[in-house]
Parts: structure tokens; C-alpha cells; sequence
């Protein structure tokens, strides 16, 4: 309730101070209409006069130059002024109306967007960070004890149980997350987390009650991917291949291209469908060969961005082949002949070996 | 940390401060646009909204700021952008350094310039300061209410990590907490030319006077800008280690086209207030440059371009700022086409004149930016109607802008020396005779000891220093150097109008910094090559040699740092040191490259990837690189200069002079 009573404090003096403004008669309207142009003028008279009595400018200039500004002033006045149509004067009724406007809209916001019951945290004055160089066993121990006290404190248990899987303490972190799942709801990250502690706590082999969670897990959520590729790897390790085969592609299936795990279950799958043994690489080499010709052949045709040389020459030195490296670096370099270009390239090559030709000015 | 305690509150206390701004800037609106006749009353209460706008928002950044400081993790953006490990600038400019920050700080500058007309717009007409400040409290409204509901900066998380994700690494740098506030107050300060744009066109107020008001506003505005784009070029030379100072990336384009049409609106606002011509294109150009300081908002914020400078990725808040964009700029330039028709023109001049000079300026200005604009648009259009992915690079922009800008340059030392309304430009030649003869034998001279390796540097050394020596001229001409005594002449110098030396101080700046890019592009040498610690590398007379190699750790992040004693051609060893930082949090890289500078000149170091125990490094000579932005700052300090001169002045008609200047030209 306290930062309400500010609230509202704060829009109440903001609302007095522009209906205060509103009454106020202090600025222009003690200034005539020509007040600002006229004053103007008596500035650059008073300039021109300066100047002539400094010699810079000359009799006849000076005439001159007032006899602009006369017809200037005249042309001025001639204009037909801007008659203030007070036709709709402010009245009293439209700026309280604008005020309690202001004050509704922002109370009304403020209720939909705010978080008036949490307050501000400094780290240095919270409990659970106790130097700024946080020790990680110290802080774990600290949470423990209020923990014991507090066994209900949902904050606590959800921070220490990363960092018992991060101490490679998995029973324990198996402990907070159970516990976590009961002061909350079991989640699909929930109960996949809980699942990996009780994995990793029994060196990777799952058990009956961690392959349920995880079944749980990827049941309760149509597009929770760790739970599938966790079931994927224990049905391989199982060496149940069918259901493997089915799970990798359950989870790759939920692939929307360049997820950092995309690789593995490709692999996964592979090794699945090859009955637990991983496939010879031959085809790899073939393709990876394929790729690379047609990358060359589209780079040497149509040009490039220089990431996609640097993949070229990456390639080739991969697979081994110094001399087709060296020929698309010096091509990459006739085609960027400023270093600051190239960016990365120049390391790679020269430190593989290759020579930088030609574009060194 | 119940509730009730009061320290604990400033997070929701600046948020509950921004939506109180965003009320009273949107009445403020409606209420301005409704009552602008109706006198004093409204734009009392205009003003004192703006006064409130600018106080709450303050607010709102300090707490933002104190929840930085303070490490408090409870706070979104403090999560994703801060650590606690961070130095405190970095903490501080760290508010800034991200989409939703940022945003914080541009509308903080926005109320900030409408405070200052609420504070000092004390003697404008009722009617046009009501309609000024509606309009500035509509784009107050306008920002305010995007960033509120699409990328509120007050988003809270609980429970509130321990630690946070750092910034980004290339952005932890001093370059960041001076760059973008001197841009944004560069482009945002437009918006009052833009207010006052569209405050004249609804109430039919355009006169001499006001482009006097304005005037001012455009060229604070312009300072700024002038100094954020020249500041970040130098931060990319030194930060992003590619040695390079200016690189047509859409970002930087986007801080250069308002520039651009800034510098024109300056120019034609001179004429609008001397000579009361030019009104429609003035009001026309205020439009224009502040539609291009939210083209540029849009670009950067939208994550159109990937770059360095997109922190948003999230194409909701895209289609908004578009729409924001397409409802300012399009109700502006409907406005436009309504009332213009119905403006007067006035002040009549000859071709050959102040006026006629000004124009050209302008035509060249505005069709820069027009070629930069379409560099700079059309490959992003084509991509998205066509799917096709095409890269406009600096040769486009060096071509057209460099064919746009010599016809300019060369013309610019006519422009002060012609006289209002007609103008003789043979005599203005003779007085000119002088800094061409000088600016040829200076070419000659430099390229003789320089030796000329790109056949055009000739040509543009000769424009920077005719630019230069041009502007010098002006001064002399007018203090009638060399034609009276000398002391009579200096006393006539040091009493010229604040106003002239500003034209000239401008004009030379240029002129400056024409130089330093000939000089650089023509003469610059690089050098990549392997080194071992203890061997050497020569360039262009200096000799690098590479001492030795270590790793220290720094605040948050690790360094590989190798050092160099350079010696130059003229004798004399310096140290250097160039290092790769990989930040703690984010595991990111950067590379802090050694710079050395030797007069105007510099020598830049970079070192690349360790390779075992070999390093590459990337060595290269700038010469009179510095002068590019030395120019610049010139140009900056020109503007300051004009500030201060509070004496306007209409245009004495010069060919007066002519009787009393001596016969001996």
C-alpha cells in the first residue's frame, strides 16, 4: 500500500502544478505582438550604429543598410497580423477534465504494467550474494542453513538447485528439484531438470522413475525438446533401436534449423537406425566434398561475402588439400584487396601455412 | 526489504514516473491541438506539462541508472545487459546500451528540448508555442507509449537472478557512454525544428521571425549531431579494429542523411531569416530532417540491420516504430501538401548572390542525401519484396557522394563573399585569386614530398585546401588585410560579427577535414604479416618490433597483450601495446588495437588470432588521419561560436563597399 500512497501522492502534485500554471499571469501576455520583432530591430539598429562608429562600415552602407531595415519593419507591419481568436477560450471544465484524464490514465496503466509489491534488490543487500565475488560453496552453504530454517522458501531451492548440478552434487540436486516441484507445479522444465539429476546421479543409466518424468515431461508440453532428446538417449543406450529411431525424430521434428543440438541428433539418429554402431564416414567425405565444389564453383562465378571464402579456404584445409586452400585464398584476396576486409581469412590462412600474394601495397 | 521500505521502491517508482509522463504528454496532445487558440491559459499549462514531462522522465532514467549501480537483478534489463562485476561507467552506460534503455534515453532528450522551449520559448507568440510543445508532447506520447507497452525497460523478474549477462563486449567502452547521447541529442533536437514546422503550418505563422527562433534550435541540434557522428567514427576506427573511420554501414548513413539535410536546413534558414525567401523549403527541410533522425531510430531499432548497433531482434516492435514513423512523417508531409499551397513566398534575388549561393548548397546537400538514402533503402526494399540479398558498398557512396561533393566544395568559398540579393562574382574571384594560388602551390608542394600514388588525390587535395584557404580568405577580405594598416586590419578582424568567424571557422573545418580523408585514402599503408615475440616489421619508415606477449586479466574479462616499441623515421622509440580481451560472462572477444599518433599522423596496431607461438599483426600508417576529425570538431566549434553571437543582422547590401575599398586589387 505504501508506494500506492506515493502514487498518487505524485499525481496529485503533478495535476496541482498544471492547474496552478493555468492561472498564472506572468510571461506573455505583458508582450505585445510586435514586442520580439521590434526588439529585433532595435538590435540590429543599435548594430549598425555600432558599426559605424567603428569605422567597419561606411556612410553610405550604413544608410543603406538602414533603409532596409526600414522597409523591412514596414513590410512587417503591413502584414495583417494573427488575430488571437479567442473564440474558444480554456474554460475551467476541459482542463479539470484533462487532469483527472491524466490522473485515470495513469493509475489505470500503471495497475496493468506495474509491480508495486516487489521491491527494489541491490545486490549488496541481498542475503543469498554474499561478496561480490560470489564463492560458490560459501553461498550454497548460506542458502542451506536458511533452508533448514525455511524449508518452504521456493526462491531458495530454486536457486541452489542449479548449482548443485553445477557442484556435480546430482543427489541433492535431484532433492531440490523434487522439492521445488512440490512448493510449485511440475513443469516440463521441472520435471526434465529432475530427471537429469537422477540420470547423472547414477552415471547416465535412467531409471524407471526419471524416464516417466521425462515422459511426463514431453506429454505435458507438445514442443518441449529436451525431455524428447533425453528419451532418445535412453532408448539407445536402452539399444531399444525402433523406439530410438522414432524419439530422434520426434525431437527433429521440433527443429526449426541451426539449434545447437541439432547436430547431435542427427547423429543420434544415425546411430539408431545403424542398429547402435555409428555409420562409416564415407558418405560424410563425399558430401562434404560435393558441398565444397559448389561452393567454389558459386564463389569463382558469382563472387562472395568474405565469410563464405574464409569457409571455402576452411574447407579445403580440413579435407587436406593445401593447393586448392591456397587458390581460393588468393582469389578471396583479389577479390578484398584491403586487409581490414578480410577479417579473420588472413589468420586462418597464414596460419596455416598458406602465403598472402599480391594486394600488399 | 518489506514492501513499505522506502529505498526499496525507486525501480517501480521510475516506472510509475514514465507512465505519468506518457498521461501528460498525451493530453497534453489532444488538449494543444484542440485550445491553441485560445491563448495564454493553454500554453501556460503547455508549458508547465513540458516541464513535468521533462522532470518525470529524469526520474525514470535515475532509477534505471540506480538499479544498474546498484547491481539490483530484480530488473529485466539490468539481467540482460549488466554484471556485477562490471566497472561503474560501464555499469552506468550500460542503461543505454541496449534497445529498451536506449529508447529511455532518447525520449529523456526529447523532454529535455521541450523543456527548454517551455523555459526559454517565454517571448514566442501564445498561439505557437501552444502548437510547438502539442507537437513535441505528441512525439513524447508517441515514444513514450512504444517503448511502455512494446519494450518496457521496468519488466521485473522474479525471483531475481544473482548475476547478469554483461553487455556486450565491443559496447564496453568508454566510445559508448559519450556516443549516443551526443547523437540522440543531435537527431532528437531536430524535433523542435519539426514542432515548429508543423506549428507554422497549422497556424499560418511563417515569417522572418520565425526562422530566427528556429535557428538556434537547428544548430544546438546540429553540434551535437556533428559531434556524435565524429565521435563514433573514431570509436569504430579504434574499437571494431579494422582500422577503417567511416564505412557507409546503414547505421552510420542513418546519422549522416539528417546531417546532411540539418547542414542544408542551417543554410536555408539563414536566407529565410535574411532575406525572408526560402520559406517553404525551410519548413519543408525542418520535416525532412527530423523524419530522417526517425528513419534512422527505425532503422537501428527495428533489427532491419544486423550490426553491432541492433540490439532489437523482434519484428512487433519494427512494425510499430514503422507505424509511428509512417503516422509522424506522413501526417507531416500531408500537413505540408495542405498549407503550402496557401504560404507566401517573398524576398526576390538575382541567380548570382548570397541567396542564389545557398541554394546550391542546398540542391548538393539534398541530393546526397538522396543518394545516400537510396544506397541505403534500396537494398533493404529489394530484399524484402524481392527475397534478393545485394550489398551497396562503398564504392556506390564514394562515387555518387564524392561526385556530389566536389562541385560544392568548389563553389563553397564563392557563397560568403557574394553579396545579398545580387551579386558581383567576378569581383568575389579576384578576392578569391589569393587561396587558389596558395591551395595550388600547397598541392604541389605535399604531393612532391607525398609522392601521389591514386591520381585523383591531387585533385582532392587541391579542393580541401582552395576549401580551407577560401574560408581564410573571407576573413581577410573582410578586415580588408593588407589593403589598410595592419593593426587598423586586425582590429577589424577581431571585430568582425561572431557570425563570420563562425562561417569562416565552419568552412575551414571542412576544408580540414577534406584533407585528412585525401591524405588518408591516398597515402595509407598497411601491413599484415606474421611476427614471433622479438623479431620486427617495417612500414612506411617505421620499424614495429614486437617484444613480447602475455596474459593479464582484467576486470571482467582476460587479456592477451602484446607489446611493441615503435621507432619512428625521424628517430625516437615509442611503446605500444594492442590486446585481445574475452570477456568472463560472455565468452566474447575483442580486439583493442594500439594507436600511436605522430603529429596529424597515426600508426594503428592490431593483433590477430594467437597461431602457437606466432601472432599475425596488422600494422597500418594513417597519414594526417586525425585531421578528419579535428575538422569535424572545428566545424562543432563553429556552431558554439554562432551561438553566442546574439546580434542579427540584415544584409547590408556590400556592393556599397566598392567605393571604399582601395583601387589596388
Amino acid at each position: 500500500m505504501f508506494f500506492w500512497f506515493i502514487a498518487i501522492a505524485i499525481t496529485a502534485i503533478a495535476c496541482t502544478a498544471l492547474f496552478y500554471a493555468a492561472g498564472r499571469r506572468v510571461v506573455n501576455v505583458d508582450v505585445p505582438e510586435m514586442d520580439d520583432a521590434n526588439s529585433h530591430f532595435r538590435l540590429v539598429l543599435a548594430g549598425i550604429d555600432a558599426d559605424l562608429a567603428a569605422g567597419k562600415l561606411g556612410e553610405v552602407e550604413a544608410q543603406a543598410a538602414k533603409g532596409e531595415l526600414a522597409r523591412e519593419m514596414l513590410r512587417l507591419k503591413a502584414e495583417p497580423r494573427h488575430v488571437v481568436a479567442s473564440a474558444k477560450g480554456l474554460g475551467q471544465a476541459p482542463l479539470l477534465a484533462g487532469l483527472v484524464g491524466i490522473a485515470a490514465v495513469t493509475l489505470g496503466l500503471y495497475a496493468v504494467l506495474g509491480s508495486p509489491d516487489l521491491p527494489s534488490q541491490p545486490l549488496a543487500g541481498r542475503p543469498e550474494a554474499v561478496s561480490q565475488s560470489i564463492d560458490l560453496e560459501d553461498a550454497i552453504a548460506r542458502i542451506e542453513s536458511q533452508l533448514t530454517d525455511n524449508p518452504d522458501d521456493l526462491r531458495g531451492w530454486t536457486v541452489i538447485a542449479p548449482a548443485y548440478l553445477e557442484l556435480a552434487r546430482y543427489a541433492d540436486a535431484a532433492r531440490a528439484y523434487r522439492r521445488i516441484i512440490e512448493l510449485s507445479a511440475p513443469t516440463a522444465d521441472l520435471q526434465t531438470s529432475l530427471a537429469e539429476a537422477l540420470m547423472l546421479a547414477s552415471n547416465g543409466a535412467g531409471s524407471p522413475e526419471a524416464v516417466e518424468l521425462l515422459r511426463a515431461a514431453a506429454a505435458s508440453e507438445p514442443t518441449h525438446v529436451l525431455s524428447r532428446l533425453y528419451i532418445a538417449a535412453e532408448l539407445t543406450r536402452a539399444e531399444d533401436y525402433p523406439a530410438a529411431v522414432t524419439a530422434w525424430q520426434d525431437a527433429l521434428a521440433l527443429s526449426k534449423g541451426g539449434e545447437p543440438w541439432l547436430i547431435t541428433a542427427q547423429q543420434g539418429l544415425a546411430v539408431a537406425q545403424n542398429g547402435g554402431v555409428a555409420p562409416a564416414n564415407d558418405g560424410e567425405a563425399e558430401m562434404i566434398g560435393q558441398m565444397v565444389t559448389g561452393l567454389a564453383n558459386r564463389l569463382s562465378a558469382d563472387g562472395g561475402t568474405v565469410e563464405e571464402w574464409t569457409q571455402l579456404v576452411r574447407a579445403y584445409l580440413v579435407l587436406g588439400d593445401t593447393d586448392s586452400a591456397q587458390a581460393a585464398y588468393d582469389d578471396a584476396v583479389a577479390a578484398y584487396p584491403q586487409a581490414f576486409d578480410r577479417g579473420d581469412l588472413d589468420t586462418l590462412a597464414l596460419g596455416a601455412g598458406l602465403t598472402l600474394n599480391g594486394a600488399q601495397p | 526489504m518489506a514492501p513499505g521500505d522506502g529505498d526499496t521502491v525507486s525501480i517501480e517508482l521510475g516506472h510509475f514516473a514514465l507512465i505519468l509522463a506518457f498521461a501528460i504528454a498525451a493530453i497534453s496532445t489532444v488538449g494543444g491541438y484542440v485550445y491553441w487558440r485560445s491563448g495564454q491559459r493553454i500554453a501556460l499549462v503547455l508549458s508547465q506539462g513540458a516541464v513535468l514531462q521533462f522532470v518525470l522522465v529524469a526520474v525514470a532514467f535515475a532509477a534505471l541508472i540506480q538499479a544498474f549501480v546498484t547491481s539490483d537483478f530484480s530488473l529485466l534489463l539490468a539481467v540482460n545487459n549488466s554484471h556485477s562485476l562490471k566497472p561503474l561507467l560501464f555499469k552506468i552506460s550500460g542503461v543505454w546500451g541496449n534497445h529498451e534503455g536506449s529508447l529511455v534515453l532518447w525520449i529523456f532528450i526529447l523532454v529535455s528540448f521541450g523543456a527548454m522551449v517551455a523555459a526559454f520559448g517565454r517571448r514566442l507568440p501564445d498561439d505557437l508555442l501552444a502548437l510547438v510543445l502539442a507537437t513535441q508532447s505528441l512525439l513524447t506520447a508517441a515514444f513514450t507509449g512504444f517503448t511502455l507497452f512494446t519494450s518496457n525497460p521496468f519488466e521485473r523478474v522474479f525471483p531475481a537472478p544473482l548475476q547478469g549477462n554483461d553487455l556486450n563486449p565491443v559496447l564496453q567502452d568508454i566510445g559508448l557512454a559519450i556516443h549516443p547521447p551526443l547523437l540522440y541529442a543531435g537527431y532528437v533536437g531536430f524535433s523542435i525544428c519539426f514542432s515548429f514546422a508543423i506549428a507554422a503550418l497549422i497556424s499560418g505563422r511563417i515569417d522572418q521571425a520565425w526562422a530566427r527562433w528556429v535557428r538556434p534550435w537547428a544548430m544546438l541540434s546540429w553540434i551535437f549531431l556533428t559531434l556524435g557522428i565524429t565521435m563514433g567514427s573514431y570509436w569504430a576506427y579504434y574499437e571494431l579494429g579494422w582500422g577503417g573511420w567511416w564505412f557507409w554501414d546503414p547505421v552510420e548513413n542513418a546519422s549522416f542523411m539528417p546531417w546532411l539535410a540539418g547542414t542544408a536546413l542551417l543554410h536555408s534558414a539563414l536566407v529565410m531569416e535574411k532575406r525572408n525567401a526560402l520559406k517553404i523549403w525551410t519548413i519543408f527541410l525542418s520535416i525532412i530532417t527530423f523524419s530522417l533522425s526517425l528513419l534512422g531510430t527505425f532503422l537501428v531499432r527495428s533489427g532491419i540491420l544486423t550490426s553491432v548497433h541492433t540490439f532489437a531482434s523482434d519484428p512487433t516492435r519494427g512494425m510499430v516504430i514503422l507505424a509511428l514513423l509512417a503516422l509522424v512523417i506522413g501526417g507531416a508531409f500531408a500537413l505540408f501538401a495542405f498549407r503550402a499551397s496557401s504560404l507566401r513566398q517573398g524576398g526576390l534575388f538575382a541567380p548570382v548572390s548570397r541567396e542564389g549561393a545557398l541554394i546550391l548548397n542546398n540542391l548538393f546537400l539534398a541530393t546526397a542525401v538522396g543518394a545516400v538514402l537510396v544506397g541505403t533503402l534500396y537494398p533493404l526494399l529489394l530484399d524484402a519484396l524481392t527475397g534478393t540479398t545485394i550489398s551497396v558498398g562503398a564504392p556506390f557512396f564514394n562515387l555518387t557522394f564524392g561526385a556530389l561533393m566536389a562541385p560544392l566544395l568548389l563553389v563553397l568559398p564563392f557563397g560568403p563573399l557574394l553579396a545579398w540579393k545580387r551579386a558581383d562574382v567576378v569581383g568575389a574571384a579576384q578576392r578569391l585569386i589569393g587561396a587558389a594560388a596558395l591551395a595550388i602551390f600547397a598541392t604541389i608542394l605535399i604531393s612532391a614530398l607525398g609522392g601521389v600514388s591514386i591520381s585523383l588525390a591531387p585533385l582532392g587535395l587541391l579542393l580541401g585546401f582552395w576549401v580551407a584557404f577560401g574560408a581564410v580568405a573571407e576573413l581577410a577580405e573582410r578586415s580588408k588585410l593588407g589593403r589598410i594598416p595592419l593593426g587598423e586590419s586586425l582590429r577589424r578582424l577581431f571585430g568582425l560579427p561572431r557570425t563570420a568567424w563562425s562561417t569562416a571557422l565552419a568552412h575551414f573545418g571542412m576544408g580540414v577535414t577534406v584533407l585528412g580523408i585525401v591524405a588518408t585514402t591516398a597515402w595509407e599503408t598497411e601491413l599484415v604479416t606474421t611476427l614471433n615475440p622479438g623479431e620486427t616489421a617495417e612500414l612506411s619508415g617505421y620499424t614495429v618490433a614486437f617484444d613480447d606477449f602475455q596474459q593479464v586479466p582484467g576486470p571482467n574479462y582476460l587479456s592477451d597483450e602484446g607489446h611493441f616499441t615503435v621507432t619512428a623515421p625521424g628517430g625516437g622509440t615509442r611503446e605500444m601495446m594492442a590486446d585481445r580481451r574475452t570477456y568472463v560472462a560472455s565468452g566474447m572477444p575483442t580486439t583493442e588495437a594500439a594507436i600511436e599518433t605522430y603529429g596529424f599522423s597515426q600508426l594503428y596496431l592490431q593483433l590477430g588470432e594467437p597461431l602457437d607461438d606466432t601472432h599475425v599483426v596488422r600494422i597500418w600508417h594513417k597519414p594526417y588521419i586525425t585531421l578528419i576529425w579535428l575538422g569535424a570538431i572545428l566545424m562543432a566549434l563553429a556552431g558554439v561560436v554562432s551561438l553566442t553571437d546574439r546580434k542579427h543582422r540584415v544584409g547590408a547590401p556590400q556592393r556599397a563597399r566598392k567605393t571604399l575599398a582601395s583601387p589596388a586589387e
